[in-house]
């Protein structure tokens, strides 16, 4: 369709217009879709999760790869500095002994303390593990693959969380894959507190891999740097307690925290399920509500 | 020419390779299938690697494919890369749209012409990206998206060249 004068044949002249005609049919099909896929997103779970699922073993397999080669670059750099990193761990590890005795004799004090307030635990169970094996590469939105799906048990909405803090949460399943919305993602929103004090604060991705976080109530400036936030239960999704960010850089009225548990180095990741299904369930379906 | 029958190899009985009428829709899913390596980015400056295929393509030639197949290219690439659905479909079916009606009113181009359209196209696709990521609500201040957009616009000629080269290969140049 690039010539501006098709010539007198009548079937070009035809053609160069029934290809204006499609083309701009494309264009009204994709304002549909996308208008779609604005106004109701779940839509499109099925077609997207049978996308992860075709795209999710290869990335896996590559990613194996590309740990193996990461690892035998890392394990050549630690023979390096093998002496030296020798002392160092010996004298962390006499360290972490010393702090290991303190934690255990404060766990038998908090032990002994639940028991006589008769808190009720939440047992922690796991739906399933897998690896971040991807991510979203160029849009404004954080996302990352995770090599667990609907098979292992995983479903549209859980929590994400790797041994060193929280991932995020699921918002794509397929049968093999799915796909989590990080922390640092603009929507994610996570109630969260401080560590020091337990100061309730908002937890917001910004887009580029760090998270802003901001007291909830308005005033004095309470972060430090170094300080680490902690989901805090609240809205029932998340459960409380996880880490989420140390906070690296303060701004007028909060501060930007980086989150513990880097996507990139994460090994595994657990997939649990939400910590009061019944709250989530509530804010999920507002119609019911008078 | 006499010095032609120096060089070695022969230009005659040289023809298109029978699949060249579909490499470069091929090539542009496989563009889109660049997503799928196991690169973990966090700030998000990859270039949208299907987009550059396929504006390199269009660019390059007026008819690397039947127009309407913009469409389908651009729902695969929304699938395997976690776009909103249609978003593709509808930027890459307008922008086979809009260089046409460039292509009528060009007189010439060069490489630098082309260069600046695609920039052009590269912006709007940031721009488009960025107004939809705010609709879903993830809305970050607009200077986030230059970086990215510096680099696509950087990586641009890259992408052109190497389609250059798979345009003569396909057509055995």
């Amino acid at each position: 369709m690039a010539t501006a004068r098709p010539g007198w044949s009548r079937r070009a002249q035809y053609g160069l217009f029934f290809s204006f005609l499609a083309v701009i049919a494309g264009i009204i099909v994709g304002l549909l879709l996308l208008a779609l896929s604005l106004v109701a997103p779940q839509a499109y779970n099925g077609v997207k999760g049978a996308a992860l699922d075709l795209t999710a073993p290869v990335t896996g397999a590559l990613r194996e790869v590309v740990s193996t080669t990461e690892g035998l670059f890392t394990g050549a750099g630690n023979y390096w500095d093998a002496a030296n990193q020798n002392a160092k761990l010996k004298r962390e590890r006499q360290a972490m002994l010393r702090r290991m005795v303190e934690a255990k004799a404060i766990f038998q004090e908090n032990r002994q303390l639940k028991a006589t307030l008769q808190l009720r635990e939440h047992g922690r169970e796991t739906i399933a593990t897998g690896r971040i094996v991807g991510s979203s590469f160029n849009s404004p939105r954080r996302f990352a693959i995770l090599s667990a799906g609907t098979k292992d048990g995983v479903r549209i909405g859980m929590p994400v969380r790797s041994p060193d803090g929280l991932v995020g949460r699921i918002i794509d399943a397929g049968a093999l894959a799915s796909r989590v919305l990080l922390v640092s993602d603009r929507a994610n929103i996570v109630p969260s507190r401080l560590l020091r004090g337990g100061i309730p604060v908002i937890a917001q991705g910004r887009g580029d891999g760090t998270i802003d976080v901001r007291p909830l109530e308005v005033g004095r400036n309470p972060f430090k740097r170094g300080d680490i936030i902690i989901t805090s239960g609240t809205g029932g999704l998340y459960p409380p307690l996880v880490p989420i960010g140390r906070v690296v850089k303060l701004d007028d009225d909060g501060a930007i925290a980086l989150p513990l548990a880097d996507p990139a180095n994460t090994s595994f990741a657990i997939v649990e399920p939400p910590f009061e299904p019944a709250a989530v369930a509530a804010e999920a379906s507002p119609t019911d509500a008078p | 020419m006499v010095r032609a029958a120096l060089t070695g190899r022969t230009r005659i009985g040289r023809e298109p390779a029978p699949y060249a009428p579909y490499v470069p829709a091929a090539t542009v899913i496989v563009a889109t299938l660049l997503s799928a390596l196991p690169i973990i980015s966090m700030s998000g400056w990859f270039p949208d690697f299907g987009y550059l295929a396929f504006i390199s393509w269009r660019l390059l030639r007026a008819d690397p494919w039947p127009p309407w197949w913009a469409a389908p290219l651009g729902l695969i690439n929304d699938l395997f890369t976690g776009y909103p659905i249609g978003l593709s479909v509808l930027l890459w079916s307008a922008t086979m749209l809009a260089l046409d009606l460039i292509d009528r009113r060009t007189m010439w181009r060069d490489y630098w012409i082309e260069w600046i359209v695609a920039s052009v196209l590269l912006a709007i696709d940031q721009w488009l990206q960025w107004r939809i990521a705010a609709l879903t609500g993830a809305s970050v201040p607009f200077w986030r998206m230059v970086p990215p957009l510096v680099i696509s616009i950087c990586v641009f000629p890259v992408s052109a060249w190497v389609v250059a080269r798979v345009d003569a290969w396909r057509l055995r140049r």
